[in-house]
C-alpha cells in the first residue's frame, strides 16, 4: 500500500463543449459573468476578464461570484467526477470539493468565455500500479489493510487532465518501530 | 417544460423510459414504438442534467447567519415610464453579517458542493407586476469607517446593468439594534453615521430606507429605487 491520496481532475468547458450539461454551465456561467462583471467595469471600459482584473483587483471576486450559476449543475452530478471512469467504464470517484476559474471570458463575445472547474476527489487509499493502472479503494482504509481485512478496490488509469493532488505515505505501525534504535533491518522484509 | 417533453427535446427519452418502466415493452411514446430495445446507458452518461438557476436566486438568504429578523422589500420603478413599476428586473442585494463581514468569496478557493456556509446574505429576485422584490435576512450588522448599508445591483432581464447603489438606514433603528440585541450585535453603536459616510453623505435623502419593526418581531425595510429601463 503506497498512501492516501486525492485525486483532481480538471475538466475545462469552453464554447467547442459538446455535452448537454457542459453547454448548461457554459450558457449560465457566461450569463453570470457578463451580469456580475459591470459590477467591476461600470464604465464599461474594458471587454475581457482580464483587463477588468488588471484595472480593478477586486474583480478576482468574480471566479466566485460567477460560479454561483455552476453550482446547480454541480449538485447534479450526484458527487460523482465526471469524465473520470474506472475500467468498466463506471465513474468512481467521489468528490465534494472543486474550484471554480474563469480562464477567459469577455463582455460582448461569448465565444471566448473558457472556464475550468477542479475536482478534487474525497481521500482514496492507493494500493498499488498493476499494469499502469491505479488499484485504489474509496476513503483511508489503512485500518483495514493493517488488520488484514479484505477491502473492496477499483482500478483507474490517469488520464489528460487527471493528476494527483494531494499524497500521505503510508507507513505500517510496525514500521514506526524501526526508527527506535537497536530495532532490526530485515523487519523492513517481514512487514511490508 | 414538463421532464418528459424536456428529456424528448435532448433526443433522450429513449434512453430514460425502459429505464422506467423496466421492460423493454412498447409504449406510446414513439421514441419507444419500435419495439426494439435500448441499450442502458454507462454510468459515464451521468445524471440527467436540467436547467438549474444560479444559487443566488433565493428567497431565504440567511444561510447559517444569525441575528436580528429583517425582511426586505424593494420597489423598483422605471424613471422613463413616468416611475411605474418596472416588472421583470432583476435584484441583486448583499450585505454583512452581524459582525460586519461578507461571504467569504475571492479568488479561486476551494469550494464545497454541499456547504453553503460561504454562500450568505447574498441573493437574486425578480420584480412581480408590482416591481417588488422580498427577501428573507437578518439585520445586517456594521463595520469600521461606513454607515450599515445594503448593496443592490439591477439588470434588467437581459442581464444588462441598470444600476448599482447602496441602501441606507435610519441611524435610531440602528442605535437601538446595536445597543439593545446584544445577543447578536456586540460592538454597540456604528462608528460611521450617514451624514459622514462617503457614501451617503451627499445622497442620503433617495437613499434612506424606511425599517419599521422591534426588537421582538424583527424589523422590515421598505425602499423603493428609481432606475432608467
Amino acid at each position: 500500500m503506497k498512501g492516501l491520496i486525492r485525486l483532481c481532475y480538471t475538466k475545462i468547458i469552453d464554447a467547442a463543449s459538446t455535452g448537454v450539461w457542459e453547454k448548461y454551465v457554459f450558457e449560465d456561467t457566461y450569463r453570470e459573468f457578463f451580469m456580475q462583471a459591470q459590477f467591476y467595469n461600470q464604465q464599461q471600459q474594458y471587454t475581457t476578464f482580464r483587463e477588468i482584473l488588471e484595472s480593478n483587483p477586486k474583480a478576482d471576486q468574480l471566479h466566485y461570484l460567477v460560479s454561483t450559476a455552476a453550482m446547480g449543475y454541480l449538485r447534479q452530478l450526484n458527487g460523482r467526477i465526471p469524465d473520470v471512469a474506472n475500467v468498466s467504464g463506471k465513474l468512481c470517484l467521489p468528490f465534494r470539493n472543486f474550484k471554480f476559474e474563469i480562464l477567459h471570458s469577455h463582455v460582448k463575445e461569448k465565444d471566448q468565455h473558457k472556464v475550468a472547474i477542479h475536482f478534487y476527489s474525497e481521500v482514496l487509499t492507493w494500493i498499488d500500479m498493476v499494469n499502469g493502472l491505479i488499484l485504489f479503494a474509496e476513503g483511508d482504509q489503512r485500518d483495514a489493510y493493517s488488520r488484514n481485512v479484505m477491502m473492496e478496490t477499483d482500478m483507474l488509469s490517469l488520464r489528460n487532465n487527471l493528476r494527483i493532488s494531494a499524497f500521505q505515505p503510508f507507513v505500517q505501525p510496525s514500521l514506526q518501530r524501526l526508527e527506535i534504535p537497536g530495532s532490526i533491518p530485515h523487519a523492513i522484509e517481514e512487514t511490508v | 417544460m414538463q421532464r418528459k417533453q424536456f428529456l424528448k427535446s435532448l433526443g433522450l427519452s429513449s434512453l430514460v423510459v425502459p429505464l422506467l418502466q423496466q421492460s423493454c415493452s412498447k409504449g406510446d411514446d414513439p421514441a419507444t414504438s419500435s419495439g426494439s430495445c435500448t441499450t442502458t446507458p454507462s454510468e459515464t452518461e451521468g445524471p440527467f442534467p436540467t436547467k438549474n438557476p444560479s444559487t443566488l436566486e433565493m428567497v431565504d438568504i440567511r444561510s447559517d447567519r444569525t441575528g436580528l429578523p429583517f425582511t426586505i422589500k424593494i420597489t423598483i420603478q422605471n424613471k422613463n415610464n413616468s416611475c411605474a413599476v418596472l416588472q421583470g428586473a432583476i435584484v441583486d442585494i448583499w450585505h454583512c453579517d452581524k459582525d460586519g463581514y461578507y461571504s467569504e468569496y475571492g479568488g479561486t478557493s476551494m469550494q464545497t458542493v454541499d456547504y453553503t456556509s460561504v454562500h450568505f446574505l447574498r441573493g437574486r429576485q425578480v420584480t412581480d407586476s408590482n416591481g417588488l422584490v422580498g427577501f428573507t435576512s437578518i439585520f445586517p450588522g456594521w463595520y469600521s469607517s461606513r454607515a450599515p448599508h445594503i448593496h443592490v445591483h439591477i439588470y434588467n432581464a437581459s442581464g444588462t446593468s441598470l444600476l448599482v447603489t447602496q441602501i441606507a438606514f435610519p441611524s435610531d433603528v440602528t442605535d437601538l439594534v446595536y445597543t439593545t440585541a446584544t445577543q447578536y450585535y456586540t460592538k454597540g453603536k456604528q462608528d460611521t453615521y450617514n451624514s459622514t459616510d462617503n457614501v451617503f453623505s451627499d445622497s442620503v435623502d433617495e437613499e434612506l430606507a424606511t425599517v419599521t419593526g422591534n426588537m421582538t418581531d424583527g424589523y422590515v425595510l421598505t425602499h423603493t429605487i428609481n432606475v432608467s429601463a
